[in-house]
């Protein structure tokens, strides 16, 4: 039995006599990050975190702890239950999950577990070495995450995940490029590749021009594209969005909603991405398509939200955690269908005349109901013309709505990269998007901003 | 003794901060409870410079054994990661004491189940034909640190908060419009005892926000063009949070935030030359507000609060600062680092930062206005890396004609430029008007911190400002 296994079984034995489930997460992480080419913030980071939820007769109490000692989960225990003899009884509470057969995945790979502090700080300077003409800007990190769940009706579940990131934005007086690779083994992040990406891409912005606002043609690079859909997906494909009519998807299942080039899944199975076996009940994870060549085909789903929609929905492996509950079950494996297109010159050259978007920054949502969306670019924005990367653009002011970028796509790539997406607040839990670079006809510019670089 | 531990593995400085933490959070949703959660978490942070490189590692364990083993791994990955500049410290004097919320009532001497009743009643109260999801949150936080440094400072802080608020989300023929009290995005937070969870009145406020969010699936859109503006207390403090607050603090300006949160439109040298907005601007950084969020009798580094202005009559006059970028930037002390919980390194934060009042009433700045809008409530908000173009959305607005308020206008939208808008700063109501927003999700850092920070200010107007944008 794993240590973090263990922790949710002793947990449960705290809880003796109550009706309960406990999720644990252990973390073991390094993050090494560098600025001006020079590591200053190194953090090391060791935790343990169990949540243990009582249910008692529809009365539900939540409470964590790291106190893993025998004294620290018998207050854990006493504090839940304190906490569920507080609530009134909830008549939608679907009752603690029956145990079901769990998917084998990927993700977890020994060496990328072993990375210690100096490996990690070495692959940092790796990256600070390669940024030969700017100075490098980010970080290396490596973790490993176990996370189980245990519950009182049987449910026993456990994985153990690795997951390494090196991010860089290389940047001088008026320049600035960006680039990152993520991955759950090691072995596939060179952070001396990342670096010389980055570099490459700032020496392009130097001279950056400003740009009319108005409605362009564009291509959006994965990094872009990717921290775009995350936010849509954040309001639109979550079953609570649904339940409380906040999605644009509401009322259009089944309809002809983007592009027919454009299919969206939501897949932790995916040995591709950063995988997970199951949710933060402990319930199996399922491959969900979301968008199906333009049509809107369904959402994702915790049981609690599939008990209140009281119309036969099932759990699709997507319970949040205790303390993103407020926003229901959300999809943290999004992942776009590739399309035919060898390479983003190939997207730029469908574009003719547009803008060139390597990754936006800061992003907000607008309006829910119609996926409209306002943000930055940045670190590599460029204009199109005749077919052709041009000139550098200063960061661009955007606010689109996602449906109508997605309602006439030119084309995809053949190729998807994996975008990481975690900002590692609070306990480590890796995610990020798979999705090659898309072309649109409809980037909607409203302003701009400051130029590239530091 | 980590700070022993550090020193005996080499470090020239070392800190040591024990952060023992727990929080409450209970929200209601359609008249049953979402969440009722009690968390705690504790352990040890510890901080230090090895040949000029800094070094950081935590430990759960409230023990000697967490306490060394942090220690080491500290010291460990600062020689591993060793740069070729020699961090330098500014010179303060070592601190020393204990300090403690003033509070009235402790939050968390009110059962869970008062809790949850003071959710549901507000709730209750928010209910319209429209309005399909009601929702209603209250928390409470106490964080009880300690600081040891190797240069003798030992502070024991023991900072208690609480907040809450209200949301009404309306839809009707394919339109969602929401309304929140006192604010979007969590309410409003203070460090303060339960006396400001009542004196909130969430219930009380809540047939309002009800009706309002319904009123606005009925109101036109806000129309696009050029205008003058008056904006509500709670807006204008998001205003000073983003394009005042983080674009002077030191680290960006420095580039030390840049491949996360960015860096920032001010250089070193715009310190006491840079004009950053109209004369009617007073900005001033305040780690002594009873109430806010971001006091503090030292900051994490052991540097005492105090009191300085950012911005005085529209001119550049402070940063924010560490001991570090204080010593680097050649002024000051710091006083402006802070730390989420023992597992995060300290950064330079803004404790609380206030736009200060002017004069008069918002009906006043409102009647000074033949052609305008009024705008209320945060609704969304993104700003640049160098934070030089915003642009917020708000839950409400109303079209102002001739000096009075008219139609209700939904979908409101503002976008500008940093100094521009500043600059057209016309207006500042008086104290009357002035109110503290405690706002409890400030994400900066890799890996990512939460701070809590508060900002006090009034109602403000501007001129020639572009509204109304849409997708």
């Amino acid at each position: 039995m794993s240590r973090a296994a263990d922790v949710a079984a002793s947990a449960l034995e705290a809880a003796a006599g109550e009706q309960a489930d406990a999720l644990v997460v252990a973390e073991r992480s390094g993050l090494a990050r560098f600025a001006a080419s020079e590591v200053h913030q190194p953090t090391l980071i060791e935790d343990v975190v169990v949540i243990l939820r009582v249910a008692r007769d529809g009365q539900i109490g939540i409470a964590s702890t790291n106190r893993i000692e025998s004294e620290g989960l018998r207050e854990l225990a006493a504090r839940a239950g304190e906490a569920a003899d507080s609530a009134p009884r909830d008549d939608d509470f679907a009752g603690l999950a029956d145990p079901e057969p769990l998917p084998e995945v990927a993700g977890c790979d020994d060496a990328t577990a072993e990375l210690g502090p100096d490996d990690q700080a070495r692959l940092a300077a790796s990256a600070i070495a390669a940024a030969t003409d700017y100075p490098a800007y980010g970080y290396f990190t490596s973790g490993v995450t176990e996370l189980a769940v245990a519950s009182t009706k049987g449910v026993s579940a456990s994985q153990l995940m690795t997951d390494a990131t090196a991010l860089v934005i290389a940047a001088g007086e008026g320049a600035s490029g960006y680039a990152d690779r993520t991955s759950w083994s090691a072995g596939e992040v060179d952070p001396a590749e990342v670096a010389r990406e980055a570099g490459e891409k700032a020496a392009r912005t130097v001279g950056a021009r400003t740009l009319d606002a108005g409605h362009y043609r564009a291509v959006l690079e994965p990094y872009a594209f990717a921290e775009l859909l995350q936010y849509f997906a954040y309001v639109c494909f979550g079953a609570q969005s649904l339940l409380e009519e906040r999605s644009y998807f509401c009322g259009r299942l089944g309809e002809r909603v983007f592009d027919e080039k454009v299919s969206i899944a939501d897949d932790a199975l995916d040995p591709r991405g950063l995988p997970k076996a199951f949710d933060f009940e402990g319930m199996p994870k399922q491959r969900v398509q979301l968008v199906e060549e333009g049509v809107a085909r369904g959402f994702v789903w915790d049981r609690q939200t599939a008990a209140r929609a009281r119309d036969g929905a099932a759990t699709t492996g997507h319970a949040p955690p205790p303390s993103l509950r407020e926003y229901g079950p959300l999809p943290f494996a999004l992942s776009v269908a590739p399309g035919e297109a060898d390479s983003a010159d190939d997207l730029v050259a469908l574009v003719g005349d547009g803008i060139y978007v390597t990754r936006l920054h800061y992003l907000s949502i607008v309006d829910p109901r119609e996926g409209v969306i306002t943000g930055m670019t940045r670190d590599g924005t460029f204009r199109i013309r005749e077919g052709r990367v041009a000139e550098p653009l200063v960061n661009l002011r955007f606010t689109v709505s996602v449906p109508e970028l997605l309602a006439e796509v030119p084309g995809l790539t053949r190729e998807p990269k994996l975008a990481n997406q975690s900002d590692y607040y609070g306990e480590r839990f890796p995610y990020g998007v798979l999705t090659p670079a898309i072309a649109t006809t409809d980037f909607n510019v409203n302003g701009v901003g400051s130029a590239p670089g530091i | 003794m980590a700070v022993e531990a550090a020193l005996a593995a080499g470090a020239s400085y070392a800190d040591a901060r024990v952060v023992l933490r727990r929080n409450q959070n209970v929200s209601t949703k359609n008249g049953r409870v979402e969440n009722l959660l009690d968390v705690e978490s504790e352990g040890i942070g510890v901080r230090v410079l090895v040949g000029g490189a800094w070094g950081f590692a935590c430990d759960r364990r409230l023990s000697d054994e967490g306490a060394r083993a942090a220690a080491r791994r500290a010291t460990g990955f600062a020689r591993a990661a060793a740069g070729r500049h020699d961090r330098r410290l500014a010179p303060v004097e070592a601190s020393s004491g204990v300090y403690r919320t003033p509070l009235e009532r402790d939050p968390f001497d009110v059962s869970l189940s008062d809790k949850v009743e003071h959710c549901l009643r507000a709730e209750q109260a928010l209910a319209h034909a429209d309005v399909k999801v009601t929702q209603a949150f209250v928390r409470a936080q106490r964080e009880h640190k300690f600081l040891v440094s190797s240069e003798g400072s030992d502070v024991e802080q023991e900072l208690v908060e609480c907040g809450g608020g209200i949301d009404a989300l309306a839809a009707r023929d394919g339109l969602f419009q929401m309304r929140s009290y006192p604010s979007a995005h969590g309410g409003w937070s203070a460090q303060a005892g339960w006396e400001f969870v009542d004196g909130l009145g969430l219930e009380r406020e809540a047939p309002r926000v009800g009706e309002q969010a319904a009123a606005l699936l009925s109101a036109d859109p806000c129309p696009a063009g050029v205008t003058t503006i008056v904006v509500d207390a709670e807006q204008v403090a998001l205003q000073v949070h983003e394009s005042v607050g983080h674009p002077t603090e030191l680290d960006r300006v420095y580039g030390t935030e840049a491949s996360y949160a960015g860096t920032s439109f001010l250089k070193p040298d715009d310190l006491a030359s840079l004009r950053y907005g109209s004369e009617h601007m007073n900005v001033t950084a305040d780690s002594t507000t009873p109430g806010g969020l971001g006091t503090f009798a030292f900051d994490d580094e052991g540097v005492a609060a105090d009191r300085d202005p950012i911005v005085a009559d529209g001119v550049l006059r402070g940063f924010l600062t560490s001991r570090e970028t204080a010593a680097r930037i050649g002024a000051g002390r710091g006083g402006s680092m802070r730390a989420d919980g023992w597992s995060r390194m300290p950064l330079v934060r803004m404790s609380n930062l206030h736009l200060e009042p002017g004069e008069g009433s918002l009906e006043e700045l409102v009647g000074g206005v033949d052609d305008g809008v009024y705008l209320e409530t945060n609704k969304s908000w993104s700003i640049d890396d160098k934070r030089l173009n915003f642009q917020f959305g708000t839950q409400i607005a109303w079209e102002i004609k001739s000096g009075k308020l008219g139609r209700m206008l939904r979908d409101a939208t503002y976008t500008g430029i940093t100094p521009v808008f500043w600059g057209s700063l016309d207006a500042v109501a008086g104290r009357d008007e002035w109110r503290l927003s405690g706002l409890t999700n400030c994400g900066k850092g890799q890996p990512g911190q939460s701070a809590h920070v508060s900002h006090g200010a009034s109602p403000a107007r501007f001129t020639d400002v572009q509204i109304g944008v849409r997708g």
